[in-house]
C-alpha cells in the first residue's frame, strides 16, 4: 500500500529537520493522522490526486508569468499535494515573534524618514542606512498614519537542523505570494477532502477581507467604505494573477498608472465613465522607482504624476509606504534585533540568521576565506538572483565573488549555509524530502494581523535549495493544526 | 464604478465576439449558398472578402478562388478580418478584465481560442469547414448566453450590450449591401437564382425562419431589405439594435452627444422607403447609415473611454 513512503526517512541525504517525519521514521504527533491517511493511499489513488489537483490549477487559471525566450509565458502553478503542517502551539510564537519585528521595523522606518534618532544614539550606522539606494530622501518628513509604513510584510522563514524557525529576510516592499497561499488551501479542500475531517485547520480565505480592513483603515477621509485601487503594472507582470484575485476579492478597483491621475486639488482620482473618481487607498504593486515621474524615474511608463506629492499632503494613502524599502535591506537585517531591543525594550523572539557584514573588515575577512562555508548575498535583490551558496559554488565563482566583494563590499552580506528543512514531497519516483521555507504575510494598520500559515514555498529538483518559482520551486499547503497532543 | 479603460476593453471584447459569430454565420451561409446554385451562374468568393472590409488586407492580384478567401477568412491568424484574429482579440480583451466578468467567461473564451489556434487552420477546405464553423458559433453563443444570463445591469453590462449592437448593425448593412451589390448587378445572367441567394443572406442572419413566419414564404428583395432594417422584433435588424443602443445609452452620464447621434440615425431609418429605394440609393442609405455608426463608436470612445483629466 504504501510502497511510495518506503524508506522515506532514509531517503535524507543529509542532516536536516524533517517536516512531517522524525529521524527514526515516525509520524511527527501533529502530522500522523495526515501521514496515516496518505499513506493508505496506492500509488495510482495519489496520481489521480495529483491529476485532479493539476486539473484544478487549470481550471482556476492559477498561473504566473515567466520571462523565457523573447516572451512571456503564462505557467500553471507548480503545486504539491502533500501539505506540510504546523502545530498551532509551535505557531503561536512564531506568529508572535513575526508581530514584533514588523511593528519595530515600522518603527524604525518611521523614525528614520522623520528624528532618525535611532542613528543619533549610534544604534544603527547611519552611513549604511542614508547611503543605500532603498533610502528615499523624497519621503522625509512625513508620517503616515498609525506610523505604518510597511502595511503588507513577507518575512521568509526557514527552519535549520535544529528544527528552530530563523527569519530568512524581511519583504517591506511588494511581497507577492499570497494569492497562492489562498489557491492552495482550495485546491487541496477540492483534492484530498477527507483530510480535513479528522483535522483543526486554521482557515486562510479570511486574507482579503483583513487587508480590505487594514487598507480601510489607512483611508485619509472618514468614510464607511473608502475607496480603494490596487495598482498593477499590468497583464505582463508576472504576478498579475495575485493582483486581480486580490482586486476581486476585496472588491477594489484593479487599476494601471493611466487610470489615475492628480487632480488640481492634489487629490488623486481614477478616470471612470461617469468621471473622475477619488482614491483614498492605494495599495500599489509597483516599485517606488516607477510610481511618479515628478519625484522618482522620468522614464517609467506605469507611473502617476503627483502622486507622491498627494501621498505626502496626506491626501491618499500608499500601501506600502514609498521608502520601505530601506527596512529589507540585507545589510540593514543584521540590525533588526537591536532594533526590538531599541524600540520595543523587548528581546527579539524570532531568531535571525549570523549575518557577516562585507563592509566591516573583520567580517570580511572571514567571508573571503570561508567563501566555501557561506552563502553570499548582495544586499539588494530579490527572487533568488545573483548569490552565491558557498558548498555548491565552484572555484571560479567564489574567485568571482571575491572580486565583485572586494570592488563593493557594502553591497554584499554573507550568512552560514542553513541546512533548509524538508517536507515528504510527491515526484515521480515517489514520496521523497524535498527543502522548503515559508512566508508568512503580516498586515500593519491600525492594527497587526499575521497569517496562520503562509506560503510554504519548496524546491521540486532533489537537493535544490532555490525555492524561488521562477527557478524551478514549487508550492504546498500550509496547515496550522491544533491537537490536544501537541 | 467602472474604469474608463475596463468600459473600453468589455465594448471591444463584445465587439470581437460578435464579429467572430459574424463571420462564422456568413461563411456558413455563403458556402451553402454556393453549393445549390447551378455552376455558371455562383457570384464569386470575393463578396465575402468585400463584406468584411478585407479588399486591402486580401492582396492585389490574388485570385478570389474559395481556396484563397477561406484561407484568408479562416487560416490567417494575422488578418484583422479573419475568425481567429478576432477570437484572439476577444481573449485579450477578457484576459485583462477578468476582475468584473463572470469567473467561467475566462475559461470559455479562453477555451473558444485554444479551439480555435488548434483546428483553424485544418478548417480551410469544405470538408472540416462545416464543423469548425458550427462550433465557433456556438462557443459564441455560449457565451453571449453566459453574459446575458450572469451580468449585473450595470455599466460593465451597458458596454458589453453597445458593443454587441454596434458591430451587429455594422454587420447586418455590410451584409445587404455588398450582397445587393452584387445580385443587382446588371451584368448578372441567371435571375432565377435571386432568391436563392437572398435566402442565404437571411440565414446568415439567422433570420430565415423568422421571415417566413412574419412576411410570409417568398423571398423577394425588397421584402426582405424592409424586414432586416425595420422590423423591431427581428434581433439582428438595423431598428432593433439601435433601439437596444439607446435603451443603454440612456443611464450614462454625459450622454447628450451620443444620444444626438443616434437619433439622427434612427430618424433616417425612419424615413428609408425599401419599396421606392433603387440600388443605388439603397447603397447611398447603407453609407450614411455606416457613417452614423462610426461617428457614434467615436463619440462612445472620446466621452467614456478617453475622458480628460477633469
Amino acid at each position: 500500500m504504501d510502497k511510495h513512503w518506503n524508506r522515506y526517512h532514509r531517503k535524507q541525504s543529509g542532516d536536516f529537520f524533517d517536516e512531517l517525519i522524525t529521524r527514526t521514521g515516525r509520524p511527527r504527533v501533529v502530522a500522523s493522522t495526515a501521514v496515516k491517511m496518505l499513506r493508505s493511499l496506492t500509488p495510482d489513488e495519489m496520481t489521480v490526486r495529483r491529476g485532479a489537483a493539476e486539473l484544478a490549477i487549470r481550471e482556476m487559471g492559477i498561473s504566473f508569468t515567466v520571462y523565457s525566450e523573447g516572451k512571456n509565458i503564462d505557467r500553471a502553478w507548480p503545486f504539491d499535494i502533500i501539505p506540510r503542517i504546523i502545530s498551532a502551539k509551535e505557531w503561536k510564537k512564531v506568529s508572535s515573534g513575526l508581530a514584533q519585528r514588523t511593528r519595530a521595523l515600522n518603527r524604525f522606518i518611521d523614525d528614520i524618514y522623520n528624528k532618525q534618532k535611532i542613528l543619533a544614539d549610534g544604534v544603527v550606522p547611519a552611513e549604511i542606512v542614508l547611503d543605500s539606494g532603498n533610502f528615499k530622501a523624497q519621503c522625509a518628513g512625513v508620517s503616515p498614519r498609525y506610523g505604518a509604513w510597511a502595511h503588507i510584510c513577507g518575512t521568509d522563514l526557514v527552519r535549520d537542523k535544529d528544527g528552530r524557525f530563523y527569519v530568512l529576510e524581511d519583504n517591506l516592499r511588494v511581497p507577492s505570494g499570497v494569492s497562492y497561499m489562498l489557491e492552495n488551501r482550495e485546491i487541496t479542500k477540492r483534492v484530498l477532502p477527507e483530510l480535513f475531517e479528522h483535522h483543526s485547520i486554521l482557515p486562510v480565505d479570511d486574507y482579503p477581507s483583513r487587508l480590505y480592513s487594514t487598507l480601510a483603515s489607512l483611508s485619509p477621509r472618514d468614510q464607511k467604505r473608502p475607496s480603494i485601487a490596487v495598482l498593477t503594472p499590468g497583464i505582463y507582470n508576472s504576478a498579475y494573477f495575485e493582483h486581480a484575485y486580490l482586486a476581486q476579492g476585496m472588491g477594489a478597483q484593479l487599476v494601471e498608472g493611466s487610470d489615475l491621475f492628480v487632480g488640481e486639488d492634489d487629490c488623486l482620482y481614477m478616470r471612470t465613465v461617469d468621471g473622475p473618481e477619488r482614491v483614498d487607498v492605494v495599495y500599489r504593486r509597483i516599485d517606488d522607482d516607477f510610481l511618479d515621474p515628478d519625484a522618482f524615474r522620468e522614464d517609467s511608463t506605469l507611473d502617476v504624476a503627483g502622486i507622491m506629492r498627494a501621498w505626502k499632503l496626506g491626501n491618499v494613502a500608499i500601501a506600502n509606504a514609498p521608502g520601505s524599502g530601506v527596512a529589507d535591506d540585507k545589510v540593514v537585517y543584521a540590525f533588526v534585533p537591536d532594533m526590538i531591543r531599541y524600540y520595543l525594550g523587548e528581546e527579539p523572539s524570532l531568531a535571525s540568521v549570523k549575518t557577516y557584514l562585507c563592509m566591516n573588515a573583520k567580517d570580511r575577512d572571514y567571508v573571503l576565506s570561508n567563501l566555501n562555508k557561506l552563502v553570499v548575498k548582495p544586499a539588494n535583490e530579490s527572487g533568488g538572483y545573483g548569490l552565491m551558496i558557498g558548498p555548491k559554488s565552484t572555484a571560479a565563482k567564489r574567485a568571482e565573488f571575491a572580486r565583485l566583494i572586494e570592488a563593493n563590499p557594502r553591497n554584499y552580506i554573507a550568512q552560514p549555509t542553513l541546512s533548509l528543512s524538508t517536507a515528504p514531497t510527491y515526484v515521480d519516483k515517489g514520496v521523497e524530502p524535498r527543502h522548503l521555507d515559508l512566508r508568512p504575510f503580516i498586515l500593519q494598520g491600525n492594527k497587526t494581523w499575521v497569517t496562520p500559515g503562509g506560503l510554504t514555498r519548496v524546491a521540486l529538483v532533489k537537493g535544490s535549495l532555490v525555492v524561488n518559482s521562477s527557478q524551478g520551486g514549487g508550492s504546498k499547503d500550509t496547515w496550522i493544526v491544533q491537537s490536544n497532543q501537541s | 464604478m467602472m474604469l474608463s479603460r475596463v468600459a473600453e476593453r468589455l465594448y471591444w471584447m463584445a465587439r470581437y465576439l460578435e464579429r467572430t459569430e459574424n463571420t462564422a454565420r456568413l461563411t456558413q451561409a455563403y458556402t451553402h449558398l454556393i453549393m445549390d446554385i447551378p455552376a455558371g451562374s455562383e457570384p464569386g468568393w470575393d463578396i465575402l472578402v468585400y463584406i468584411l472590409d478585407g479588399g486591402h488586407q486580401f492582396g492585389e492580384g490574388r485570385s478570389f478562388s474559395e481556396q484563397n478567401v477561406l484561407k484568408f477568412l479562416i487560416g490567417d491568424e494575422d488578418n484583422p478580418s479573419s475568425i481567429p484574429f478576432c477570437i484572439k482579440a476577444a481573449r485579450e480583451n477578457v484576459r485583462t478584465t477578468r476582475d468584473v466578468l463572470p469567473e467561467e467567461l475566462w475559461e470559455h473564451v479562453n477555451e473558444l481560442y485554444l479551439y480555435s489556434q488548434e483546428q483553424a487552420s485544418k478548417s480551410v477546405g469544405r470538408r472540416n469547414r462545416h464543423g469548425f464553423l458550427e462550433e465557433v458559433i456556438s462557443r459564441c453563443q455560449l457565451i453571449n448566453g453566459l453574459l446575458m444570463t450572469t451580468l449585473c445591469r450595470d455599466h460593465a453590462y451597458r458596454f458589453v450590450k453597445l458593443g454587441y449592437l454596434l458591430e451587429r448593425a455594422d454587420m447586418t448593412t455590410r451584409i445587404i449591401d455588398v450582397g445587393a451589390g452584387a445580385l443587382l448587378s446588371n451584368e448578372r445572367l441567371n435571375e432565377a437564382v435571386d432568391p436563392l441567394i437572398w435566402a442565404s443572406l437571411l440565414r446568415s442572419l439567422s433570420a430565415m425562419d423568422s421571415y417566413r413566419r412574419t412576411v410570409g414564404p417568398l423571398v423577394e428583395a425588397s421584402a426582405v431589405v424592409n424586414f432586416v432594417f425595420c422590423d423591431g422584433s427581428l434581433p439582428r435588424s438595423l431598428r432593433f439594435c439601435l433601439d437596444g443602443i439607446r435603451r443603454e445609452l440612456v443611464p450614462l452620464k454625459n450622454n447628450a452627444e451620443a444620444v444626438k447621434v443616434l437619433d439622427r440615425t434612427r430618424r433616417s431609418l425612419s424615413r428609408f422607403n425599401s419599396d421606392k429605394a433603387g440600388r443605388e440609393e439603397l447603397h447611398r442609405f447603407i453609407d450614411r447609415f455606416q457613417t452614423g455608426l462610426n461617428t457614434l463608436s467615436g463619440v462612445i470612445s472620446s466621452r467614456w473611454f478617453m475622458p480628460l483629466n477633469s
